[in-house]
């Protein structure tokens, strides 16, 4: 397995920014739904770093990812129609904006509310704002509905990968796979 | 003889007189001046540390008194409205009020009223020694500032101290360990001090 994508599959660095992206994204939702019911308490501000910390991660992970992407050849779209390869890289393309408005957003509403943060209780995050009420209650806004249409998206988006699978049959969800 | 004599009157009498002068000089009072600090010029500024990053925060409202003579100040008195803390956000700001934390519907001040003031290392450098209480908690402690007329009308007084939170039950239950929310927390004055009219 080559490093690099080819026209037909994709290389293994684009498979691990994709699987390891997804994992983070399936502990982050309900780690923010969790941190976010828990009542002030140590356990919460906890649970948060590592919500924060996980979700700096992505950012880190989608950044260098996008500059992998720019350089190297993407695998022809597998589409049954020209609306569906469309589709298609328009909700690849909405999934990327997400992995970067998400952090960032989070990143906002926890540096407004003056919050203090040390990644992995180790990195120091530097504040990407000044302390701000109404910033934050405008970024934890814009978080949450990002929350909302990404899971919208990726209900379609694994639903399209298993349809490709199952009842196409073709290799989209193989060669995606290792 | 006569000489001796003429010696030993006139050496009396400068004794006398120099301890005459002596006695005066204590009995003189020095002129004392009351000051306040001007709210809009002066700030109380503490700060928390959060897995050992600070929160710079800061009371709003507060009142500080000095008594002081031309030499130094004698003594300082300061009542702080533990509400009005400000840790720059809303959410912190609730979050300090709670029970655990400052419980300002219950202990709505702090003071300190110094009982001694010494001269420190330095010049214009003094240390105030006295109560502070904070939260139903008492505990003496010290308060360093310097003491410098900035112009005619006014005093700069400039000070520095580290609080340990459990000395005041500040944090209490599961906030007692100092992991996450730090045990000391900063404490620093920046004021303006002018004339009292009163
Ligand atoms: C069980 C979960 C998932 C499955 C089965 C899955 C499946 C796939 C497959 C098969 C592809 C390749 C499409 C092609 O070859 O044309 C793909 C691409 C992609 N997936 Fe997923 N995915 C999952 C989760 C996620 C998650 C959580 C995200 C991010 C939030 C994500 C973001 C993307 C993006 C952005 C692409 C496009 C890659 C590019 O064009 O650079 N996926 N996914
Ligand atoms: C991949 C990235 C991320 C995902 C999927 C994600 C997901 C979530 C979810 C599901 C919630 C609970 C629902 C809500 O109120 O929005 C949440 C809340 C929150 N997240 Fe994230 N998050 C991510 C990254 C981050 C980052 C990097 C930070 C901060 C550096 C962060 C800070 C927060 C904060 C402060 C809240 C509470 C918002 C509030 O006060 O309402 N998140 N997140």
């Amino acid at each position: 397995m080559t490093i690099k994508n080819t026209q037909a599959r994709w290389g293994w660095l684009s498979k691990v920014f994709h699987w390891a992206t997804a994992l983070l994204i399936f502990i982050q939702i309900p780690l923010g739904f969790y941190a976010e019911s828990l009542r002030l308490s140590p356990l919460k501000i906890d649970v948060f770093i590592w919500h924060k910390s996980l979700g700096m991660l992505v950012l880190l992970l989608v950044i260098v990812r996008l500059l992998w992407r720019i350089k190297i050849t993407i695998p022809i779209a597998l589409a049954t129609s020209r609306l569906e390869k469309l589709l298609a890289s328009a909700a690849h393309g909405v999934l990327y904006l997400l992995m970067l408005a998400l952090p960032l957003s989070g990143w906002i509403t926890s540096a407004a509310a003056n919050f203090p943060v040390k990644l992995f209780w180790l990195i120091p995050l530097p504040p990407i704002v000044g302390p701000d009420d109404g910033l934050k209650s405008i970024a934890a806004e814009v978080h949450e509905i990002c929350v909302f249409v990404l899971i919208a998206i990726l209900v379609v988006h694994i639903g399209a990968a298993l349809r490709h699978h199952f009842m196409l049959g073709d290799s989209a969800l193989k060669r995606m796979w290792f | 003889m006569v000489k001796t004599l003429i010696q030993v009157l006139l050496i009396s009498l400068l004794a006398s007189h120099a301890s005459a002068e002596h006695v005066a000089g204590h009995l003189v009072q020095q002129p004392t001046e009351k000051w306040k600090a001007n709210g809009a010029k002066s700030h109380l500024y503490f700060a928390p540390s959060f897995e050992e990053l600070p929160i710079n925060g800061a009371f709003k409202r507060f009142t500080v008194g000095v008594i002081a003579d031309q030499k130094q100040p004698q003594s300082l008195n300061v009542q702080v409205q533990i509400a009005s803390a400000d840790l720059g956000s809303s959410d912190l700001n609730e979050a300090i009020q709670m029970v655990d934390w400052f419980d300002s519907e219950t202990f709505a001040e702090a003071s300190f009223a110094s009982e001694d003031i010494a001269m420190g290392q330095a010049e214009n450098q003094f240390i105030a020694t006295g109560l502070l209480q904070l939260k139903g908690m008492k505990k003496t402690i010290e308060v360093p500032f310097s003491w410098q007329a900035s112009n005619h009308n006014n005093i700069s007084m400039v000070g520095e101290l580290a609080l340990g939170r459990h000395d005041f039950a500040i944090g209490t239950g599961e906030w007692a360990s100092g992991d996450q929310i730090g045990l000391a927390v900063r404490v620093w004055f920046e004021l303006v001090l002018e004339i009292a009219d009163d």
